[in-house]
C-alpha cells in the first residue's frame, strides 16, 4: 500500500498540484500559483488547437486501419491451412520490436535520400526519382500513422483471434440450417460475437494512439512545421523543453480526461450491443 | 590454541595518538597536505572527448593536488539533466555550458560569473571576440573557452570545374546561378544541401544564412527586427523558400534533413555546395569516411544583396556553479580547473589544442592558428588562412536570451512552414517576432 501511494498516487496529485502553478524550472524563484490558468490559457492557445486536431486524424486514422486489418488477419488465420502456425509467428514479429527500434527502422525507410521505400519504388518503376516522403506535410501523419498501424496489428489480431475462437460452432451451424450464406453468417454471427473483442482494441488502441510519442519524436520532430505537432509532443516539449512543468502537468491532465472521456463512450456504445 | 591481541590503548593515550598524526600531517610536504584537506571539485560534462578530459584531469590533480569528481552524460540529455541537478541542489562546481543556455542558467542564479578571477581574464587579450561576447551575459562573463567553431559554406571543387566554373560563388546570387547549371547539366539534382530539420542546430543555420545577408533577428535593445523587410531574416528565408521551391535547388526534404543526415548525404556525393560547421570539413575530406574527400573546399561564406562574408559561431565554455562560487576555497580551486582547461596548462592552451588534434574542435583563441602542429593538421584537410578568416567574421547568435528555447521552437516551425509553402517568409518571420515580443514581456 505504501509503495502504490509513493509510486502511483503521490505523483498523480503532486503533479495536480503542479498544473495550478506557473511553474517553470529555469525560473525557480518566480512559481505563482494561479488557479485554472494553465487551463483557460490552453483554450487560446493556437498550437495546441493545431496539436489536437493533429492527434484526431492520427487516432482516427491508426485506429481504423487497425481495427480493418486486424479483423482481416484474424479471420484468415482462424482457417485451417498450411503455413498457419508459421505465419502466425511472423504476425508477431512487429509486436516484439520495441516501439523506438520501430521507429528507427521506419526513419530508415522513409529517408528521402537513400531509404528502402524509394529503393523499392524506384526499381519497380512506380517512381521516376526519389520522393520526399516525411518532409511532405500532406503525408507525413498518415505515414506515422503506417508506422504505428505495423507496429500495433498483431496484437489487435491476437485479440480478435481469441474472440473468434470462442465463438460457439453452433451458431454458424443454426444458420446453414436457416439457409445463411457465407456474408449473412459474417454480418449475423460472426461480427455480432466480435463485439467485446472489438470493444477492447478500440479502447486499447485508442488510448495507445492518443498517446503515442516515439514515433513522432524520433521520425519528425512534430515537423515540418507544425504538420506532426500532435498533443503528446506538445506536452513534451512544453515540459522537457521549455520546462514549464506547471502548465505541462496540466496539458496531461487534459489528456488523461479526454482519454478516459473516449473510454467510456467506446465501452458505452459498443458495450450495449454485446 | 594462541592468539594476538592488539595491546589496548587508553583514552588519553588516543587523544595523544591522534593528535600527533594530526600535526604530522600538517607539517607534510604542501602538495601532499593539499591533497589529503582539498575537497574535491566536481566536474561534469556532456560525454564527449571523455579519454582527453580524463587525462587532462589526470594531470590537473598531479599538478595542482586538487581531486575531482568527474561525470558526464549524453549531450541529447545534458540540459534537461544539468536543470535538474541545478534545482535538486546535486553538487557542482564546474560544467560546460552552451552558448545557448548561458543567459538561462545566469538569470535563474545557477552558474556564477568568473570575471573577478583576473587570472581568468587574461585569456580575453588572445581569444577571438565573438567568443568572449558569447560567454558574456550582462556585461558578465561567464566562463572560459571549451571549443568554439563556426558555420562554414563548402563546396565539391570537381562538380564546380565540371560545371565550368574556376571559383566558388561570392553571393548567394551566384550559388542559385551556379547551382542552376549544375542542374541543367545533371552533375546534381539538389546542388546545395542545407539541413532544416528541427534540432538544436537550426538556429546555427538561419544565423549564418541570416548574418550574410546582412541582416539580424533582433536589435540591441533586443525587440524583433526579423520581420521588416531589409533587415536581413526576410531576405534570407525568402532565398531559402525560392531555393526549393522556385529555383529547385535544394531538396524539399531539408525540413526532415538535419545535421548529420545533410553531411553524409554532402559526402556522398549528392550536392555541390553545403552549408555544415566547419569542424565537419575534416571528416568531409577524409577516404574512409567521405566519398568526395580531396574535393571539398571552403569558401568565405556567400553574401546576400545588403550582406557581408559573415557568419555564425557559436560556444561552448568551462563555467562555474553558483554554489562553487559562494565558498571562496570552492570557487578558487574551481577557477583553477577552468584556467587548466580554457587558459593555458603548463604555459601552452594544451586542452584547446588537444581537443582539436584528437576530434578536429575548434579552438577560440588567435596564437593556436601559429601553432607548428595545428596548421600542419589543418593542412592535410583545410586552408587555415581562409578558416582564420572566416573565423575572425563570426558572429554570436543575437537570439540568445533566457526565453530562446521557447522561441526557438516556434521558429523552426515558421521558417518550416514557410519553406513548405504555407506562408509567405514575411508573415512567417512576423509571427515568430510576435511570440519573441511576447516571450520578452513576460520575462
Amino acid at each position: 500500500m505504501a509503495v502504490l501511494m509513493a509510486v502511483a498516487v503521490f505523483p498523480i496529485l503532486y503533479s495536480l498540484w503542479l498544473s495550478f502553478f506557473r511553474m517553470k524550472l529555469t525560473r525557480p524563484n518566480r512559481t505563482p500559483f494561479v488557479w485554472f490558468e494553465n487551463y483557460t490559457d490552453l483554450l487560446g492557445n493556437e498550437l495546441f488547437w493545431v496539436s489536437v486536431a493533429r492527434t484526431v486524424t492520427f487516432t482516427v486514422t491508426s485506429v481504423a486501419a487497425i481495427a480493418v486489418i486486424a479483423l482481416l488477419v484474424s479471420l484468415l488465420l482462424n482457417q485451417d491451412f498450411r503455413g498457419r502456425r508459421v505465419l502466425s509467428t511472423i504476425l508477431l514479429i512487429p509486436w516484439a520490436i520495441p516501439y523506438v527500434a520501430n521507429a528507427l527502422m521506419w526513419k530508415w525507410i522513409y529517408d528521402s535520400g537513400y531509404g528502402a521505400l524509394n529503393g523499392v519504388l524506384y526499381q519497380l518503376d512506380f517512381i521516376d526519382k526519389y520522393m520526399v516522403w516525411l518532409g511532405d506535410q500532406d503525408k507525413t501523419i498518415f505515414l506515422i500513422a503506417n508506422a504505428f498501424v505495423w507496429k500495433e496489428v498483431p496484437l489487435a489480431t491476437i485479440l480478435l483471434l481469441v474472440t473468434l475462437k470462442s465463438i460457439p460452432a453452433d451458431l454458424y451451424q443454426a444458420a446453414r440450417v436457416d439457409g445463411a450464406g457465407i456474408w449473412q453468417r459474417f454480418t449475423h454471427v460472426t461480427l455480432p460475437s466480435m463485439k467485446p473483442g472489438f470493444m477492447l482494441v478500440m479502447i486499447y488502441e485508442t488510448m495507445m494512439a492518443i498517446r503515442h510519442f516515439d514515433l513522432f519524436f524520433i521520425l519528425t520532430e512534430g515537423g515540418p512545421g507544425d504538420a506532426s505537432h500532435v498533443l503528446s509532443w506538445h506536452i513534451y516539449v512544453e515540459t522537457f523543453r521549455n520546462l514549464s512543468f506547471g502548465s505541462g502537468a496540466a496539458m496531461s491532465y487534459i489528456l488523461a480526461i479526454v482519454t478516459f472521456v473516449l473510454a467510456y463512450f467506446i465501452i458505452r456504445f459498443l458495450g450495449r450491443r454485446v | 590454541m594462541k592468539t594476538s591481541r592488539m595491546p589496548s590503548m587508553g583514552r588519553r593515550q588516543f587523544m595523544q595518538t591522534s593528535a600527533a598524526a594530526g600535526a604530522l600531517g600538517l607539517a607534510a610536504p604542501g602538495r601532499l597536505a593539499l591533497a589529503q584537506s582539498a575537497s574535491p571539485v566536481n566536474l561534469h560534462t556532456w560525454s564527449a572527448a571523455v579519454d582527453t578530459v580524463k587525462s587532462h584531469l589526470t594531470a590537473f590533480e598531479e599538478h595542482t593536488g586538487i581531486p575531482v569528481n568527474y561525470g558526464n552524460s549524453p549531450w541529447a540529455q545534458y540540459r534537461e539533466g544539468m536543470v535538474t541537478k541545478f534545482v535538486g541542489g546535486a553538487p557542482l562546481d564546474m560544467m560546460w555550458v552552451s552558448d545557448a543556455w548561458l543567459p538561462e542558467w545566469a538569470e535563474a542564479g545557477w552558474i556564477a560569473p568568473v570575471d573577478d578571477f583576473d587570472f581568468l581574464m587574461k585569456y580575453n587579450a588572445e581569444a577571438e571576440d565573438f567568443c568572449t561576447n558569447s560567454m558574456t551575459y550582462d556585461g558578465r562573463q561567464y566562463g572560459l573557452t571549451y571549443y568554439t567553431d563556426f558555420m562554414a559554406f563548402l563546396y565539391d571543387e570537381e562538380k564546380l570545374k565540371e560545371a565550368g566554373f574556376d571559383a566558388p560563388p561570392e553571393t548567394w546570387d551566384e550559388v542559385v546561378e551556379q547551382s542552376l547549371v549544375m542542374k541543367e547539366k545533371g552533375i546534381a539534382e539538389y546542388p546545395m544541401m542545407l539541413a532544416m530539420a528541427q534540432e538544436s542546430w537550426l538556429i546555427e543555420f538561419m544565423s549564418a544564412l541570416v548574418y550574410s545577408h546582412g541582416g539580424r533577428f533582433v536589435d540591441d535593445n533586443g525587440d524583433a527586427i526579423m520581420q521588416h523587410e531589409g533587415n536581413g531574416a526576410v531576405e534570407a528565408l525568402r532565398w531559402v523558400v525560392d531555393g526549393v521551391r522556385k529555383h529547385g535547388i535544394i531538396s524539399p526534404a531539408c525540413v526532415e534533413t538535419g545535421e548529420l543526415s545533410g553531411l553524409k548525404a554532402f559526402a556522398s556525393g549528392n550536392h555541390a555546395f553545403a552549408l555544415v560547421a566547419k569542424y565537419r570539413l575534416r571528416m568531409l575530406n577524409d577516404p574512409e569516411q567521405s566519398q568526395v574527400a580531396g574535393n571539398v573546399k571552403q569558401a568565405m561564406m556567400p553574401m546576400g544583396s545588403n550582406g557581408a562574408h559573415d557568419t555564425v559561431g557559436w560556444m561552448r565554455f568551462h563555467g562555474m556553479s553558483a554554489q562553487a562560487a559562494a565558498d571562496q576555497q570552492r570557487a578558487e580551486n574551481t577557477a583553477k580547473l577552468i584556467e587548466w582547461f580554457g587558459g593555458k596548462a603548463d604555459g601552452e592552451y594544451k586542452f584547446q589544442k588537444l581537443l582539436f588534434l584528437d576530434i578536429g574542435a575548434g579552438f577560440g583563441v588567435k596564437p593556436l592558428f601559429e601553432d607548428p602542429e595545428i596548421r600542419a593538421a589543418y593542412d592535410a584537410y583545410g586552408d587555415v588562412d581562409m578558416i582564420q578568416k572566416q573565423q575572425a567574421q563570426a558572429r554570436k547568435k543575437d537570439v540568445i536570451t533566457p526565453w530562446f528555447g521557447e522561441w526557438s521552437e516556434t521558429n523552426g516551425s515558421a521558417w518550416q512552414s514557410a519553406i513548405l509553402g504555407n506562408v509567405d517568409p514575411k508573415a512567417a518571420l512576423e509571427k515568430s517576432a510576435e511570440l519573441w515580443a511576447e516571450l520578452k514581456s513576460e520575462y
